[in-house]
């Protein structure tokens, strides 16, 4: 069996707000294989947001160990964060987080930029996934020009450009009518099929029913 | 990330907010404008008063009267009235002298029919031409006769002739200065102006003339002397000093009341004072960069306030730090170097219609414009880092959440 993408072993995080300590995770351990499609399912205060800031290594744990994809992070520095999350990680947010003023194809090509990829590479790449996620039509159209469904999937078209080993989403479907947020969880089912290895961070259940396996949270820990 | 990458993010940010970019840039402009316009406004100067002080002639050796000592207190240089028109005629004797010219001065009103304008008259003798370097247009110099009788007669500055509306077949006719008739003998070629006076502007009359009916006086204010070979410079003025030291009782080791200039001494004098000058206007100019630089920091510093959110996307999308950083220094960079380009064009724009105004020469200086350059490189540097790095240093956790 090949290592897992994510190891979590004890790993807190408290957050230490001067005059209290706050833990906001406490004592996780979590597996993650290779190809597996989980959802992390809490409610608001659950601690899902620290679960997603960590796995997404825009955070440390205050304890414990975290592998990703064998690479041990805890201990890494910013910049070896940063180098992490452009090599492994791609995100797709809630609210799309796409760039202001930047057209869907710039938006989708600038994590390659910051892998060094050369710049005619990387507009094909990032045609190439925009292509294949239905908006080969609006290579060229600002954020403001596209509707929520239609961001969200530059958003993940920029996530998988890097072809990374960890495709996370937190509450993807959160800003979006049902209907496009059904078509969005059936591209993560399909993305899914292909191998990709996804984290769901929702506190939607029916969202989470679209995973293979849900992993429950709840004041910092996990129950099920 | 690359460094075209870098660029083009930098670009196409400031394409955005094109009036804030050009009013962010518009306080290098003026900077940069200020210090290459005064710059070359005071090379400019330094050049024209050089051309002017050799048009006198590089033989030249100016003898002026000391100061006045009354009590204690030591007057302005010149301020004497020692140097008389016998000492002029005194150094005519001395070897190595090609021509002795006394100047008496006095500020007068010269009229011809309607026209009248006031400007200097100068009492001097037939070696002016030779000592200050002018030529004859039209008729012939003063005489010794005309000194020696002290007759009514002028030449004119080129500029004068034309002021007054006289010309190549105004020889021979009358002219008034403070009413006095006066005949036109000759009118001088034009030497050029260079800004400030124009030694074109002048009327020359016998130097015993302007002592009977100008001056009252013998005294005058300045003698020139042009020495023969520029080899000999310094054993003139030695035989100057004391040929001077003789006729006014001025012992060894006594204070002499008078001063031996050549020229050049005032040229490496005039050089140091415009040097000074210059440095000085560029001081001040290199002021308002400054300013233009905290403008640049203050809208960076908002910039970064505004794209916070956007820092973090780009930090949770792979951006290290330093990519973060160097993308806002960039900014800064393109704001303050394409600010110092347009200023460098602003500038030698400003410098040349100033340099037509004043009518010296325009000197366009290579080194000035690298400096500046340079200079509004530094100001991009030094008043972009602190706001880049406040950029570099967010948290993307933070970041990403800002509203």
């Amino acid at each position: 069996m090949s290592e897992p993408v994510i190891s979590l072993e004890h790993v807190s995080r408290v957050y230490d707000t001067g005059k209290v300590l706050v833990p906001a995770l406490e004592d996780v351990d979590l597996r993650i294989e290779r190809g597996e499609f989980v959802a992390i399912v809490g409610p608001s205060g659950s601690g899902k947001t620290t679960m997603m800031n960590i796995l997404g290594c825009l955070d440390r744990p205050t304890a414990g160990r975290y592998l990703l994809d064998g690479t041990s992070v805890e201990d890494l520095d910013d910049n070896g964060l940063a180098t992490v999350r452009s090599r492994s990680i791609g995100f797709v947010f809630q609210s799309y987080n796409l760039l202001p003023r930047t057209s869907a194809i710039e938006n989708v090509a600038a994590p390659l930029a910051y892998q060094g990829v050369a710049r005619k590479e990387r507009l094909a790449r990032a045609k190439e996934a925009l292509e294949r996620l239905g908006l080969g039509e609006r290579l060229h159209h600002q954020p403001t020009e596209l509707s929520g469904g239609q961001q969200q999937r530059v958003g993940i078209a920029r996530a998988i450009v890097t072809e990374p080993a960890l495709l996370l989403a937190d509450e993807p479907t959160g800003n979006l009518d049902s209907h496009s947020g059904a078509e969005v969880i059936d591209l993560f089912r399909q993305l899914h099929a292909t191998g990709r290895t996804i984290v769901l961070i929702t506190h939607d259940v029916d969202v989470a029913e679209a995973a293979d396996r849900q992993v429950h949270i709840r004041d910092g820990r996990i129950t099920a | 990330m690359k460094l075209g990458d870098l660029l083009r993010l930098a670009i196409s940010r400031l394409g955005t907010g094109k009036l804030r970019t050009g009013l962010t840039m518009l306080g290098v402009i003026i900077g940069v404008a200020s210090v290459v316009a005064l710059v070359s406004v005071g090379q400019g100067a330094t050049s024209g008063i050089n051309s002017r002080l050799e048009g006198l002639g590089t033989n030249l050796l100016s003898v002026t009267p000391g100061a006045t000592t009354t009590g204690a207190t030591r007057g302005a240089l010149g301020s004497a009235t020692t140097l008389t028109i016998e000492d002029a005629t005194a150094l005519t004797t001395l070897p190595d002298v090609a021509g002795v010219a006394p100047e008496l001065t006095s500020s007068r009103l010269v009229a011809v029919g309607s026209q009248n304008e006031t400007t200097s008259v100068i009492g001097t003798t037939p070696a002016y031409p030779l000592v200050f370097a002018y030529q004859m247009w039209q008729g012939s110099f003063l005489t010794q006769a005309s000194v020696d009788h002290s007759l009514r007669v002028a030449v004119l500055g080129n500029t004068t002739a034309s002021n007054l509306g006289l010309g190549a077949s105004s020889i021979g006719s009358t002219i008034y200065i403070s009413g006095l008739p006066f005949q036109v003998v000759g009118i001088l070629q034009p030497k050029g102006g260079v800004g400030f006076a124009n030694p074109d502007d002048e009327v020359l009359i016998p130097v015993t003339t302007a002592r009977d009916l100008f001056v009252g006086t013998d005294s005058v204010r300045t003698i020139g002397v042009s020495v023969a070979s520029q080899a000999d410079m310094s054993t003139v003025t030695a035989e100057i000093t004391s040929v001077l030291d003789q006729r006014h009782g001025i012992g060894a080791g006594g204070t002499p009341d008078f001063t031996v200039t050549s020229q050049t001494q005032l040229l490496s004098t005039v050089g140091s004072i415009s040097t000074l000058l210059t440095v000085l206007l560029a001081g001040i100019a290199s002021i308002s960069l400054i300013v233009g630089g905290i403008g640049i920091m203050n809208i960076m510093l908002v910039s970064v306030r505004e794209r916070t959110r956007e820092i973090g996307i780009r930090k949770a999308i792979g951006a290290r730090g330093r990519d973060v950083m160097l993308q806002f220094l960039f900014e800064a960079l393109l704001l303050s170097v394409s600010g110092g380009l347009i200023g460098i064009l602003v500038g030698v724009a400003a410098s040349a219609v100033i340099a037509v105004l004043a009518g010296w020469a325009f000197t366009f200086n290579p080194v000035t414009v690298a400096v500046s350059v340079v200079f509004s490189l530094i100001v991009g540097v030094i008043f972009g880092v602190w706001p880049a790095s406040q950029a570099a240093r967010l948290d993307p956790v933070v970041a990403l959440r800002y509203e």
